[in-house]
């Protein structure tokens, strides 16, 4: 959809792209989309797939759809609901066919800034805020409430260093943090239905494309391995990068998976006492607790890819710009991929335990979907000429900012009388552990 | 090695959203009809649309005003949560019909899984070569030849009202009489009216208002789509055997002295042949489907909601009981003011660009015929009811459109080549039913007992985007 591939016309401003009027929206006639009593899908409302019931605990109704009807044809929503493993993974990975649109242009923010989201140095500079810094971070975050005996690790763990490794990986100044992390999570929400969200989102855009413009400038001059030093290094097409084209870059990466999977890990631990003897038997186990968190409860739900042309998959026709919403909830609790998939269990043999190549699994075995990292790397899972892969620095991260807890606290537990529960604070946005009150003893 | 966190940890608090934030279900208050809910602000000062009012009971009774912000805000409105474009305004909407290869109907649309493949899913060529299947018999000459039918079927089920009602009752309310025109009339006429076209026998008259009820409200998404598909699977049964038989015998429409007019719609439909072959069953059943689904609930409304819209403006309809040639202005001043289908969706088969909102190829834009005949850059006035305006046309019903003196069609049968194919028949039938209607009642009257109220108690139930349910008429018979 770039803007030189269209040629105006008309008063209201419509746009038809050159030398495509040889295509026609015309098809041939046989194709045959009528169905038959017995092909109803009666156990399922689309209303019930935009409920708060869904947005709370959407697996019932997930499961209703894969056992059922593998791909859902939602009329309400406008969308096809892909939810068994193989079919979620294959549409993810296919590029010929499906495409994932940018967060730019579900917020509205097309034509802001390039994404420069895969550059090298915007990765470098992403691995190198993981490795060196979250360490501290967790740390520092552990520190403050060390002392109290109890605390909400949702908020006071997860959330808080999630926000800070951003911080550390803009280098954003103390007295700006702030505010800057404010907006960033008004970016982030913003990315969604709700009309007020997205105008809170898209002035946040606007404010952080403002504050940064300076501090660009500055290290442009004088460049440090933050992630405004790296962009501020690199060329679009228009020139210079600009702070808009690191606002657009920022809100391509993943805010999600990090903050979420690592409130969720926590719940789920917390819940599963005998999962978490595993984990704090056995440091390796650690790791394996994340890969199973991922898989058992992913903090983002959808990837919506969009036909790139009609065409027929699971006994349908998906036309071309049909939305396949393509359900990582579902496909991670697909009884045909995983055994017993409604249980959390850490070190499950039936899970890959190294990082999936190509379609979605690694020896053999099939991987947690988790749509805000992106499709499985092609690159080696330790590359030589590049950092490694998003999914593998978020769960590097996830692992390092878990053991510094188990390492700092012991006997944590729940607080008496909670029972902490996963939920969309808004339909669409991640599925997490808003509240996680625990309490513990420090070392 | 405590160091404070150097960011407010509040702004990851859970419950700093309003409750109703959740989830797509929200209930918004019922407001005063023409008064849109307050749903925030753009730094602008231009108002947000939320896309769950779209779902909700205050829009089905009340949209124009949320229309009006569409219109005035967000002429190309993209609705994140239903993944829609919805199209508001008058000429943008004309434009997109006209252009049937850039704004396509290939088959998503959400009537094709319970009707099968029809028309309405094609474009260009195709659609073109199976428009005139039928359609043929709905216009001109051979619908002429029809309209002494029409109004003896009108005639026919006037004529038993009075003998349902008790005499003793009706004397001791003074010789008013009481009828619910729904069901007395509208609900039935148009459906005998279509059965005969077809060539259905009597007897699948009754079966006739289950299917085309079924099938209606059962289209794809709705809660009631498994008796859908049943009844088409009924309905396909029935016409199997029948189709068969008129490929070897075909049958004929009469005219009132006994003269063939021309063969019935199936008769024709069996001898028909596109792109050389003849239809085959699937494809004549659905074309059945289709005229079945069309045909009732529409001109029901029209009927309904023109008597309605006339009685609630007692000088108008008096205008029209002087002089019987203002009933056409009446029927097209109906539609443009409450008509009974809100849209058409297409799909752009390009990339655009219209009003600065980029439309990626293949997207579902749904062409919004509610706000096209209530968008006040062509309509003065639109909310207002009022056959005299100056600005509707209300001549012979053009595939082409109006626009010429200031006039302009109204949108309720779409424009270009989708026009809606039963739009001469069902102006025939709402215009002729209602001429022999006004001749049998002397001075009706709404009864306002009887009708369903507004959220005030008092004034009616406003007709939102469905059209009216119920009509109670007090009258003397004359």
């Amino acid at each position: 959809m770039a803007d030189t591939d269209l040629r105006i016309i008309g008063a209201n401003g419509v746009a038809i792209p050159e030398g495509t009027h040889g295509e026609a929206g015309h098809r041939t006639y046989e194709v045959f989309q009528r169905e038959r009593v017995g092909q109803s899908t009666a156990k399922i409302k689309p209303m019930q797939l935009v409920s708060k019931s869904f947005a709370d605990d959407p697996y019932p109704f997930l499961e209703i759809l894969r056992e059922n009807y593998p791909c859902y044809r939602d009329w309400l929503n406008n969308c096809f609901w892909i939810t068994r493993y193989n079919d979620v993974t294959s549409v993810c990975a296919d590029d010929a066919n499906f495409e994932t649109r940018a967060k730019a242009w579900h917020l509205g923010l097309e034509g802001f800034g390039a994404d420069l989201s895969q550059a090298l140095p915007v990765l470098t500079a992403h691995a190198n805020a993981c490795d060196g810094h979250a360490e501290r971070l967790a740390d520092e975050a552990v520190a403050d409430f060390a002392g109290r005996g109890e605390a909400d690790l949702a908020v006071e763990f997860a959330a808080r260093f999630a926000m800070q490794l951003w911080l550390a990986l803009l280098d954003v100044p103390e007295a700006d943090a702030g505010s800057v992390a404010e907006r960033l999570w008004r970016l982030r929400r913003g990315v969604n239905w709700d009309p007020r969200a997205r105008q809170a989102g898209l002035a946040a855009a606007h404010e952080l494309r403002d504050y940064f413009a300076p501090l660009l400038e500055h290290r442009r001059q004088a460049p440090g391995e933050d992630l405004v030093s790296a962009v501020a290094g690199l060329e679009t097409a228009a020139g210079p990068a600009t702070a808009a084209d690191l606002v657009s870059t920022l809100l391509e990466m993943d805010h999600e998976t990090l903050h979420g999977g690592l409130a969720n890990l926590w719940c789920l631990l917390l819940t599963h006492p005998d999962e978490f003897a595993k984990a704090r038997a056995d440091a390796r186990h650690v790791k394996l607790a994340v890969l199973e968190t991922l898989r058992h409860s992913t903090p983002v739900l959808t990837a919506p890819r969009f036909a790139r042309h009609e065409v027929e998959r699971f006994g349908r026709l998906l036309p071309k710009g049909a939305l396949a919403l393509c359900s990582a909830a579902a496909a991670n609790r697909d009884p045909r991929i995983f055994a017993e998939p409604e249980r959390f269990i850490v070190g499950r043999t039936d899970i890959c335990h190294r990082e999936a190549r190509g379609q979605y699994r690694a020896d053999g075995l099939a991987t947690g979907v988790t749509p805000a990292l992106g499709p499985p790397s092609r690159h080696p899972a330790v590359p030589e000429d590049r950092p490694r892969s998003r999914y593998a620095l978020t769960r590097d991260t996830l692992v390092t900012a878990s053991s510094v807890l188990l390492e700092r606290l012991s006997d944590l537990r729940l607080a008496p009388g909670t029972e902490p529960r996963l939920n969309c604070r808004r339909l669409g946005e991640m599925h997490t552990c808003w509240h996680l009150p625990v309490c513990f003893s420090a070392r | 090695m405590a160091t404070g966190c150097p960011f407010a940890l509040d702004i990851f608090a859970a419950g700093t959203e309003r409750p109703e934030e959740t989830g797509a279900q929200h209930d918004f208050p019922l407001m005063p009809v023409g008064k849109a809910v307050d749903m925030g602000q753009a730094p602008d000062g231009a108002p947000l649309f939320d896309p769950r009012i779209l779902q909700s009971a205050e829009f089905m009774r009340n949209p124009y005003p949320y229309y009006r912000i569409l219109r005035d805000h967000y002429p190309v409105y993209h609705d994140r949560l239903h993944n829609t474009y919805y199209v508001t305004r008058y000429e943008d909407i004309t434009r997109c019909y006209f252009d049937d290869e850039g704004f396509n109907t290939i088959p998503k649309g959400s009537s094709s899984g319970v009707l099968g493949n029809t028309q309405l899913e094609l474009s260009g060529v195709e659609h073109r070569r199976r428009r005139n299947l039928y359609g043929q018999h709905l216009v001109g000459q051979s619908l002429k030849n029809r309209i002494p039918a029409i109004q003896r079927q009108a005639r026919n089920m006037i004529a038993a009202w009075e003998r349902i009602e008790d005499p003793a009752v009706v004397a001791e309310r003074g010789g008013v009489y009481t009828v619910e025109l729904g069901q007395a009339f509208a609900n039935e006429f148009p459906i005998r009216v279509v059965c005969e076209v077809l060539g259905f026998p009597k007897e699948a008259q009754d079966d006739f208002y289950y299917w085309y009820n079924s099938m209606m409200s059962g289209l794809g998404g709705s809660e009631t789509h498994q008796q859908g598909l049943q009844a088409r699977q009924h309905l396909e049964d029935y016409v199997a055997g029948m189709v068969e038989a008129r490929r070897k015998q075909p049958t004929y429409l009469y005219d009132e002295a006994g003269n063939p007019i021309s063969k019935d719609i199936i008769s024709k439909l069996c001898e028909t042949k596109v792109d050389g072959d003849y239809l085959s069953t699937e494809e004549i059943t659905s074309n059945i489907a289709l005229v079945v689904g069309g045909g009732g609930e529409t001109t029901r409304g029209a009927i309904l909601n023109m008597w309605r819209l006339l009685l609630e403006h007692p000088e108008q309809f008096e205008a029209v009981r002087q002089d019987d040639s203002l009933w056409d202005a009446a029927f097209h001043e109906t539609l443009r003011h409450s008509s009974s289908i809100g849209g058409q969706p297409r799909h752009n088969t390009y990339d655009l660009v219209m009003h600065g909102v980029k439309v990626p190829a293949g997207s579902l834009m749904e062409m919004v015929d509610f706000s096209a005949n209530h968008d006040e850059r062509v309509f003065k006035d639109p909310e207002t009811f009022n056959i005299f305006r100056s600005d509707l046309y209300t001549g012979k019903i053009l595939r082409s459109g109006y626009n010429k003196d200031g006039r302009r069609n109204h949108m309720a049968f779409g424009v270009g080549p989708h026009l809606c194919p039963g739009a001469w028949i069902s102006h025939q039938e709402a215009v002729e039913g209602s001429r022999i209607l006004l001749q049998h009642l002397r001075n009706p009257r709404i009864n306002m007992e009887r009708m369903p109220k507004d959220i005030d108690g008092k004034s009616l139930a406003p007709m939102g985007i469905v059209s009216v349910r119920e009509l109670h008429l007090d009258y003397e018979p004359a």
